[in-house]
């Protein structure tokens, strides 16, 4: 059996590390529009001059060798054709498959603001190539301004400021990073960003750029009437599931490509992981739905359940922070809120009828990854006796006498 | 594959499990001579006590399907084929905790000195007779199994 994928990222690369190890004699085709493997999370670790291309990669160099698995790089697909099972690619190849993958992720989205898209010193951060490009602009860059204080956003500020230079960052929200943190957990973040030199400008939003007459953004605008010079321009205001080459196949997509529990798309024999499906936008789901796909693709009926996606943990100039489901309660979702301080935490734990909704735990992470399963599974622990900030594992302990596995006893 | 087998009901919390286990880690410590104060002193395993309950290990599964491992953006945790163990590459690792997050067990935790590591049960894959915590275990709460995949 020939199985293609396509995107050699979390998914794609999960996926065909499933399939050899599962059964090694199956072709494997991975076709990729980059150069290279590389972990898009630590795409700020190349900028910030901490690790080369190979450092930020997160297989082997000799994967594809050792695993037998061909690697098209440097190959964009343009078309499908799921009734004579190929994939075209934008150099006239067409390439055979029995089983397909999707895992083509996502590309970042630049609003359509007057004079941000004509600029030629606008970058996202998303792509090696994207840091690449960053990194000669460094070299003679004096002022960055960083659109967006997500958490791609603030990765880019922290490898611009390592490089030196002088960052803004404009932010439509009153705080950053505000789909992980509240107020008191995001500021402990805005603080270190300050001491390290960056600038926050938050709620306001850039309603222009001006063009100077090389075709790059010098000064960026906005609703407030400020004006910032910018000598780069990163966007790091969303990101798009890409997947433009399914649209005149019958793939049915809305605003991803859609698929079943099992990953398979509307055709029989194409399947879709990764942030591709809409489905999460982090790593850890990506590879986990590469491995389900995979399985189904040699013939098991597996569902990929895992849905809950509301979850990271992040880790700036040493303070790392977990942060877990609905954490910002409006009044009428009638949540009860604990808070608990020290000098070198900051832990909130968001509660309705006994079932957790919401964790921050900034500063000590120790052992926290309980939670996301007590929030994911609903886990009623009102009647658990004790300090909510004292729950581990030890009051769900359960263990399989036969593997001696850990399971929930709840 | 060999896992710590936990017999939950002979623990008695005397912590001779941690001591092992932050020695086996420290070049050229022992018993005797191990520091507990320093903020180096790692323990890979845990002990937690509840009136109710009692003492309850809390030790790395190795699990046949590591949450940790599918989670490690740098390819840092890997499970190892051979032995079963998932293992930890400290040089890959890019400290972003997915993987503290995803250990459904909260077994897995950042460093306490410098947040840039993840500190991560290696079943003392370099001592030939085994886990330290294991032999320093006065009641034999913990002992390794061989276990089928
Ligand atoms: C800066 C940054 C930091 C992040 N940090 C974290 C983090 O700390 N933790 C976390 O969990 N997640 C993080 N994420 C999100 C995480 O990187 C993604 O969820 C993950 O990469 C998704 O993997 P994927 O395989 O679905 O797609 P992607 O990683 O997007 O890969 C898709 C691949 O397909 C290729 N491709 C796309 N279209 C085509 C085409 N037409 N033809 C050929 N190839 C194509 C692309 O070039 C790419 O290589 C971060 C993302 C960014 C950008
Ligand atoms: S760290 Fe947690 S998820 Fe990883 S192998 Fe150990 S118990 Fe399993
Ligand atoms: S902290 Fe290190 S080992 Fe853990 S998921 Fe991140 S890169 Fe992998």
């Amino acid at each position: 059996m020939k199985i293609v994928i396509i995107g050699a990222s979390a998914a794609g690369i999960s996926a065909a590390k499933t399939i050899k190890s599962t059964k090694p004699d199956t072709e494997i085709v991975i076709i990729s529009k980059e150069d290279r493997i590389h972990s898009r999370c630590m795409l700020h670790k190349f900028l910030g001059h901490e690790r080369d291309a190979q450092g930020i990669s997160f297989v082997n160099e000799d994967f594809f060798e050792k695993n037998n698995i061909t690697l098209l790089n440097n190959t964009t697909v343009i078309g499908l054709e799921p009734d004579k099972k190929i994939v075209k690619t934008h150099d006239n190849q067409d390439i055979s498959y029995d089983k397909l993958l999707i895992a083509t992720g996502a590309s970042y989205f630049i609003p359509p603001i007057p004079g941000l898209r004509e600029s030629k010193n606008v970058y996202g951060f998303r792509d090696l190539k994207d840091a690449q490009l960053l990194d000669t602009e460094c070299l003679t860059a004096k002022n960055a301004v960083v659109i967006g204080a997500g958490l791609v956003g603030m990765d880019a500020v922290a490898a611009l400021l390592e490089r030196g230079l002088k960052v803004t960052v404009i932010e439509m929200t009153a705080d950053i990073m505000s789909l992980q943190l509240d107020k008191k957990s995001a500021q402990a973040y805005q603080q270190l960003f300050e001491k390290e030199g960056a600038e926050f400008i938050l709620n306001d939003k850039v309603v222009s750029v001006d063009v100077n007459a090389v075709g790059r953004g010098e000064m960026v605008h906005l609703a407030s009437g400020k004006a910032v010079p910018a000598d780069v321009i990163v966007i790091a205001a969303g990101v798009r599931p890409a997947f433009r080459f399914v649209e005149e196949s019958e793939i049915k997509t809305n605003h991803a490509i859609l698929v079943g529990d099992d990953l398979q798309t509307n055709i029989n024999g194409i399947y879709a992981a990764g942030d591709v499906n809409g489905i999460a936008g982090i790593w850890p789901n990506a590879m986990k739905q590469g491995k389900i796909a995979a399985l189904n693709m040699l013939g098991e009926n597996l569902r990929y359940d895992d849905r809950y996606a509301l979850k990271n943990t992040m880790n700036f100039y040493g303070l790392t922070t977990l942060s877990l489901g609905n954490i910002n309660p409006e009044d009428e979702e009638k949540c009860d809120i604990f808070t608990r301080e020290d000098r070198n935490n900051y832990q909130k734990i968001v509660i309705r009828n006994g079932i957790i909704q919401g964790v921050i735990m900034q500063g000590n992470i120790n052992g926290s990854g309980f939670w996301q399963y007590l929030i994911k599974n609903k886990i009623d622990v009102s009647g658990i006796n004790k300090d909510i900030f004292d729950l581990s594992f030890a009051d769900f302990y359960g263990i399989n006498q036969e593997n001696g596995e850990y399971n929930y006893a709840v | 594959m060999k896992r710590i087998i936990i017999d939950r009901e002979k623990c008695d919390g005397c912590l001779n499990c941690n001591v092992a286990c932050i020695s086996a880690h420290e070049e050229g410590s022992n018993f005797y001579t191990v520091n507990l104060q320093s903020i180096d002193s790692e323990t890979r395993n845990f002990i937690k006590f509840d009136p109710k309950t009692g003492y309850t290990p809390i030790f790395c599964r190795h699990c046949d399907e590591p949450e940790c491992v599918l989670s490690c953006m740098s390819g840092a945790l890997e499970k190892d084929p051979k032995t079963g163990h998932v293992q930890y590459d400290e040089t890959k690792c890019a400290a972003c905790y997915m993987c503290v997050m995803n250990c459904p067990y909260g077994v897995l935790k950042p460093d306490n000195k410098t947040h840039t590591k993840v500190i991560k049960c290696d079943f003392c894959e370099d001592k030939p007779d085994g886990p330290s915590c294991v032999k320093a275990c006065p009641k034999h709460a913990i002992e390794v199994k061989e276990v089928s995949l």
